[in-house]
């Protein structure tokens, strides 16, 4: 019994726990404004935000390349002011902007990173290879970094931050300059360390369709402020559901659906916007209230409420705080506009 | 603090500078031109001239240690740039987030300034074979010497980087760096003996730790002598320390 206590409390433990963290630059600028959050074990957050939002700041103090200002940051328990080399031990970190040395290889890159972690020397070679066949790196092992390009650099650098194995992953902007294949390489690679080795992971990204892809939950900073957190469900949700515009074959007088399939917002005469929780389901439900009136519908089509919409919603900067206030309204007049 | 991996991780932080030097040795030679010239030029002209007291030595005898503890002495002094340059692509953040204790991390930037500092010295012992300067390649003396220099260069390497933390850029470097060489190199007995200096500058020599590294290293090339050694070495050992431990503290603000 007393065993299980024990294990229990220990998966209790959040992996990241933060505490109306803060941070103030030297010249007063407020890049971290007292926010709290809590990352579970096993999960993959999403650190969303615009440019200047905060996202590098508060992965900088979790790693303990920057002294908080004030406020609580724990890493899976451990505090990090009191013991930073502890949790540096915990965690692996891939910066915003390159970081490897490109006058070494890609080999001894990995090895002087993995000495320095104190991987175990009869792991060390076989996690080095590991690590660079993951990346894709195996047959330009041995050549030096600076003649890579720059996407090779930046799967480079997350071979490194796999060497030791961390138990929580802190990546910065991770798929930036990555083509198309490398960053579905990388989405695979973040998503299989997450379910082979539970590996928690902290990921910040400008990329939408890379958080929704990945993360389990997602906190939108804006000013150094959470201004909203949940999983893409919800937040989602949060912008309302669906749009879907039908075309039909004659002017259709319906004012109003049933509630369950949705509700229409827009109607000039032949082409009606009806916004839907579920858009996939909506369809042949709203396919079948037009048969049954007898109107013929020439074309359906849906356009899928996404993370850009709540990004937008929330992610306001200093200038231009008012241009997404009707997101909604933008959103109808894209959908117009767009047929 | 776990002794083993203190050590394991400033020797990791070494090799890294030894592979790299394996990748380019370009900087390796370059850095053997002023010394060399000094040497050539400097070193030729005051011996046939015979304007120095030198004592029993011929001048250019007594200007190799001096040339010597010089371009060792460039070297460090200016590692901090190296660093500044270091942090500027990211090699520093990537460092400073390893679980390796930042002392040792900045203790190894020190020994591979060092690494370079027997480079410099194996260049210029083979320049001094090369001229015919008569030092002695007694085993005990150039173990002696390589000693010195590698502490030294550790030493004024660390400084540089304790400075480096508090100047953030190349630039500042560059002239903090010229600001205190020349009075250094000038005010110390590395190419002119003390005693035909002005009084007051006397005094300054005196106060001038590179007094003493050339004062050690010409005891051991030119006499075979060793008693100012143990003293010499604690003194470099002791502010060594001081300066690794205080670096290690400041380093982080390079990052800010
Ligand atoms: N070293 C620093 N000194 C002073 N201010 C800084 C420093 N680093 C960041 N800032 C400021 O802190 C704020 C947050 O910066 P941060 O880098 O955390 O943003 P970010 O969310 O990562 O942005 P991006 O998406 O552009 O990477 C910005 O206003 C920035 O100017
Ligand atoms: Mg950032």
């Amino acid at each position: 019994m007393s065993f299980d206590l024990g294990n229990s409390k220990m998966s209790d433990t959040a992996a990241i726990e933060a505490e109306n963290l803060t941070k103030i630059y030297r010249d007063s600028i407020r890049a971290v404004d007292g926010i709290s959050f809590s990352v579970k074990q096993g999960e993959i957050f999403g650190l969303l935000g615009p440019n200047g939002a905060g996202k590098t700041t508060t992965i900088k103090m979790m790693i303990t390349l920057t002294r908080l200002t004030s406020g609580k940051l724990h890493i899976l328990g451990v505090d990090v002011s009191e013991h930073p080399q502890e949790v540096r031990e915990m965690l692996g970190y891939v910066p915003q902007s390159i970081s490897v040395d490109v006058d070494l290889t890609a080999y001894e890159n990995l090895l002087i990173f993995a000495k320095l972690s104190y991987v175990n020397k009869k792991e060390r070679n076989e996690r080095i290879r590991n690590a660079l066949e993951y990346m894709d790196l195996s047959e330009r092992a041995n050549d030096l970094v600076k003649r890579y390009s720059g996407g090779m650099m930046r799967r480079l650098e997350i071979a490194q931050a796999l060497v030791n194995r961390p138990k929580i992953l802190l990546l910065d902007e991770p798929s930036i300059g990555l083509d198309p294949s490398s960053r579905k390489q990388v989405w695979k690679s973040i998503k299989q360390l997450n379910q082979e080795f539970g590996t928690t992971i902290l990921i910040t990204t400008h990329d939408m369709s890379e958080a929704d892809e990945l993360c389990d939950r997602i906190a939108i900073m804006s000013e150094g402020k959470i201004a909203i957190l949940g999983t893409p469900m919800d937040l989602k949700r949060d912008v309302g559901g669906d749009i879907i515009t039908a075309n039909l074959g004659s002017p259709c007088s319906v004012v109003s659906f049933p509630k369950e399939v949705g509700q229409i917002i827009n109607n000039n005469e032949k082409s009606i916007q009806i916004l839907t929780t579920n858009g996939e389901e909506a369809i042949p439900l709203i396919a079948d209230f037009f048969r049954s009136h007898g109107i013929k519908v020439e074309s359906i089509s849906i356009n899928k409420a996404n993370l850009d919409d709540v990004f937008m919603k929330y992610a306001k900067r200093r200038l231009g705080n008012n241009v997404y206030k009707n997101i909604r309204s933008t959103r109808r007049d894209f959908t117009r506009h767009s047929r | 603090m776990n002794v083993t991996r203190f050590i394991k991780s400033s020797i990791t932080v070494a090799e890294m500078e030894a592979r790299k030097i394996r990748h380019d040795s370009a900087e390796l030679w370059t850095r053997a031109i002023q010394p060399a010239l000094w040497l050539l030029i400097f070193g030729e002209t005051f011996n046939a001239i015979r304007a120095m007291p030198t004592g029993n030595f011929s001048y250019m005898q007594f200007i190799t240690p001096g040339i010597l503890a010089q371009s060792v002495l460039f070297i460090s002094i200016f590692y901090g740039i190296t660093v500044v340059w270091e942090r500027d692509v990211g090699i520093i953040t990537k460092l400073l987030s390893t679980p390796s204790p930042r002392s040792s991390i900045v203790l190894g930037k020190s020994l591979a300034a060092s690494l370079r500092g027997v480079f410099q010295a194996l260049m210029i012992f083979a320049l001094a074979l090369l001229l015919g300067v008569k030092i002695r390649f007694d085993l005990p003396d150039i173990l002696g010497v390589f000693a010195v220099v590698v502490l030294f260069a550790m030493c004024f390497s660390s400084l540089s980087m304790l400075l480096a933390s508090y100047m953030k850029t190349r630039d500042r470097m560059m002239g903090i760096g010229q600001a205190l060489t020349m009075p250094l190199f000038f005010a110390s007995n590395a190419i002119y003996p003390i005693s035909i200096m002005p009084i007051w500058l006397q005094y300054v020599s005196i106060a001038n730790p590179l007094s003493y590294v050339v004062d050690a290293i010409r005891s051991m090339l030119l006499e075979g002598t060793y008693q100012n050694l143990p003293v010499d070495i604690l003194a470099l050992l002791v502010f060594t320390t001081i300066f690794v431990t205080l670096a290690s503290r400041t380093i982080k603000k390079l990052l800010e």
